[in-house]
């Protein structure tokens, strides 16, 4: 480039200014202030999450172990069957078992 | 002016983010990379709070009904503890707690933990149910804590006990399944400690991956097994009855589908209760099943026959002539009653139960074909889903001594497990695959989704045909021989075999008066629905097990028959009005 063209007003180095309608200073405090609630509603919303979960876990287990003293009177009774001797009791074995056709899809439960 | 103020804004902006920043080090420092050292200190202040209650999926046992019945869960009660440092009256605080409390430590034990003024939480006593927890809780005995605790449970008690497993302190300081199930399917049963006081600040630094795919809940869940309680309980109580009787070492039964290798049942004696195992002797705690090899005796004549008829040397038509004892390398080997029969056809071998007919057997089959079919049928794991689970003792198959195979045609010699032994003999139920014995049909997981569990592919080992023309010998020895005929069920066919074995000595050889009962059935007996297996060591005071397993195989046999309604599969009155 010709030195005589650096003195042409297109070249002429001039200090560039942005004027923005607001402070920069401000935008990043609102920013920061938006962010900081975020931050703490999500804290929030994880934690209560965490709790529902855990006490819905909680409730879970504890019906489970209501059902597990229900199962073991259950498997209890099962057992006092099995172990009952019933020629014992007076009962005797069947001296003639007869098998029919069923007459519908229930009959042989 | 504004340039002045505008740089004490930046000023303090700055110091904010230094502080924020500093905020965040520091918390990384504490959660992560100190985190361990100030879980560890905050457990020793509160053990119990700090690191959440114990959890583990269910095992379950499935009704004919497919209804599921907790066979491992969990309860939920209070533990006591005491802080020795606020504790005022160690005596009155010890009978209150006594007087509600299954599980305490004794007397002396309360007081010597109460003297130990340098610590704070020592927990004294277990297993406090609701209401006892918050009754005790209620009286605010100075020093004394009562917290919540959840622990393993077995509804069932001993049902099933050597093969659910138990769970306790591995090498670490978590509880985790060391036995049967619970150790099998550990990772599917074991849950990751997750509670409300998670590492919130480690979560979001470390665990990104996890909001988007959570592995867990595609690999933990509860575990569904084959076992029907009911039979389980009734074979249970027969095998009991029968150890007891006896004054048998050990005795044990298994029930199980010959077609999918399904085990509906499996239990043993003596046994243990896995809700208390402070007096338990541990050698209990394996599962005898798949753990312990016996030389189960005659019942391994079938197989010996079915191979024979499989690769050809025999016929069922086949004779020979049974001398009653022979000598095979200077050994001498008789059958049970010592008797000659005579020239009779082969089938009389599995109906009188002739130990110098299996010999014979073996001696057609010769024994490069005796061991291709012997180590296909014993010699690998069935791959049950047991731990621990043992090799058959196949020692005698390399040798080439007749006498060894003769041995061996007939049950001695050669030592098996139980589990090895019902699935070779299931070969000969379902027309002659080996198929892989299991207990666990699928797993739920925490989403809901029930898994089916695909088990090992069957291995054909005998012909349909010659199966076949076995059965027809153990059909033929359940109506005709046992008790005389009066075991006979006109309604149904169940296909038989007896095993009397004798006990090894440590020297090497037998006892003449100590034996090892067994006996297999299966039915309907061309389309079996059960086999059942059922065996007793060193039973007192009787030899065959002819007298000591068949009434406890019938009433199961009769029990299976009315409680599954297996139709009749001969006898039936075709006439019957409709």
């Amino acid at each position: 480039m010709p030195a005589s063209m650096l003195g042409h007003p297109f070249f002429r180095m001039r200090k560039l200014r942005f004027h923005l309608p607001f402070s920069v200073v401000s935008l990043c405090g609102g920013v920061v202030a938006v962010l900081a609630v975020v931050y703490i509603g999500l804290i929030a919303a994880v934690m209560s999450y965490a709790a529902l979960t855990i006490e819905f876990s909680q409730s879970v287990r504890n019906d489970e172990a209501a059902v597990a003293v229900l199962e073991g009177q259950y498997l209890a009774t099962v057992a006092h069957t099995a172990d009952t001797d019933y020629a014992a009791e007076g009962y005797v074995v069947p001296t003639v078992k007869l098998f029919v056709k069923a007459k519908s899809a229930t009959a042989l439960r | 002016m504004r340039a002045q103020f505008r740089s004490r804004i930046r000023l303090i902006l700055a110091l904010l983010i230094l502080a924020t920043l500093g905020i965040f080090l520091r918390l990384y420092f504490i959660q992560i990379v100190d985190g361990d050292e100030y879980a560890l200190k905050a457990d020793r202040q509160f053990s119990s709070g700090g690191s959440g209650l114990f959890d583990r999926g269910s095992i379950y046992f499935t009704r004919k009904d497919g209804t599921l019945i907790s066979a491992a869960t969990l309860a939920t009660g209070f533990l006591v503890a005491i802080n020795p440092q606020t504790l005022g009256d160690p005596e009155a605080a010890y009978t209150e707690i006594a007087k509600l409390a299954p599980s305490v430590i004794s007397h002396d034990a309360f007081i010597a933990a109460a003297g130990k003024k340098q610590q704070v939480y020592i927990e004294v006593a277990h297993h406090l149910s609701d209401v006892d927890g918050k009754a005790l809780a209620e009286q605010a005995i100075p020093g004394v804590q009562v917290l919540r605790e959840r622990w393993r449970q077995y509804p069932g008690m001993t049902l099933a006990s050597q093969t659910i497993g138990v769970v306790s302190y591995g090498s670490g300081n978590a509880l985790v399944g060391t036995n049967g199930l619970e150790a099998q399917y550990d990772d599917i049963l074991s849950r990751s400690g997750d509670s409300l006081y998670k590492n919130f600040f480690a979560e979001l630094f470390s665990n990104v991956g996890n909001l988007l795919v959570n592995a867990r809940d595609t690999r933990e869940g509860d575990i569904i097994t084959s076992i029907e309680p009911e039979v389980q309980t009734r074979l249970a109580d027969g095998i009991t009855k029968i150890n007891q009787r006896y004054s048998s070492k050990e005795s044990g039964g298994i029930i199980m589908d010959p077609y999918t290798g399904a085990i509906f049942a499996m239990a043993s004696y003596p046994t243990f209760d896995g809700n208390d195992l402070t007096e338990v002797n541990p050698t209990l705690l394996g599962n005898p099943f798949v753990e312990h090899v016996h030389e189960f005796g005659s019942i391994m004549k079938p197989l010996t026959m079915t191979s024979a008829l499989d690769a050809g040397v025999i016929t069922p038509n086949t004779t020979y002539n049974d001398t009653g004892c022979i000598t095979v390398s200077t050994e001498s080997i008789c059958n049970w009653d010592h008797k000659a029969r005579g020239v009779i056809p082969v089938k009389q071998i599995i109906m009188q139960s002739l130990n110098v007919g299996a010999s014979w057997v073996a001696t057609q089959l010769g024994q490069d074909k005796f061991r291709t079919y012997f180590t296909a049928l014993f010699g690998q794991k069935t791959g049950i889903d047991q731990p621990h689970e043992g090799r058959a003792l196949l020692r005698n198959l390399s040798t080439k001594e007749q006498v060894n195979y003769d041995n061996m045609s007939f049950g001695q010699g050669i030592a098996i497990t139980p589990v090895q032994m019902i699935r070779a003999l299931s070969a000969i139920a379902n027309g002659g695959y080996l198929v892989q014995p299991h207990i666990a049909s699928a797993v739920r997981l925490n989403s809901g989704i029930i898994r089916n569990i695909e088990w090992g592919e069957k291995v054909l080992v005998f012909s349909a045909t010659s199966t076949r023309e076995t059965i027809t010998m153990m059909d033929a020895l359940n109506d005709e021989i046992l008790y005389n005929g009066k075991a006979k069920i006109p309604t149904m066919s169940v296909a038989v075999k007896t095993g009397t074995a004798q006990l090894a000595t440590s020297e090497g050889g037998y006892y003449t008066d100590r034996f090892f009962h067994s006996f297999v059935g299966f039915f309907p007996s061309y389309h079996p629905r059960f086999i059942i297996l059922l065996y007793t060591n060193d039973p007192k005071g009787v030899q065959f097990a002819s007298e000591t397993l068949d009434s406890t195989f019938l009433d199961l046999t009769h029990f299976l028959i009315d409680y599954y309604a297996v139709p009749p599969d001969r006898g039936f009155a075709t006439t019957t009005p409709l």
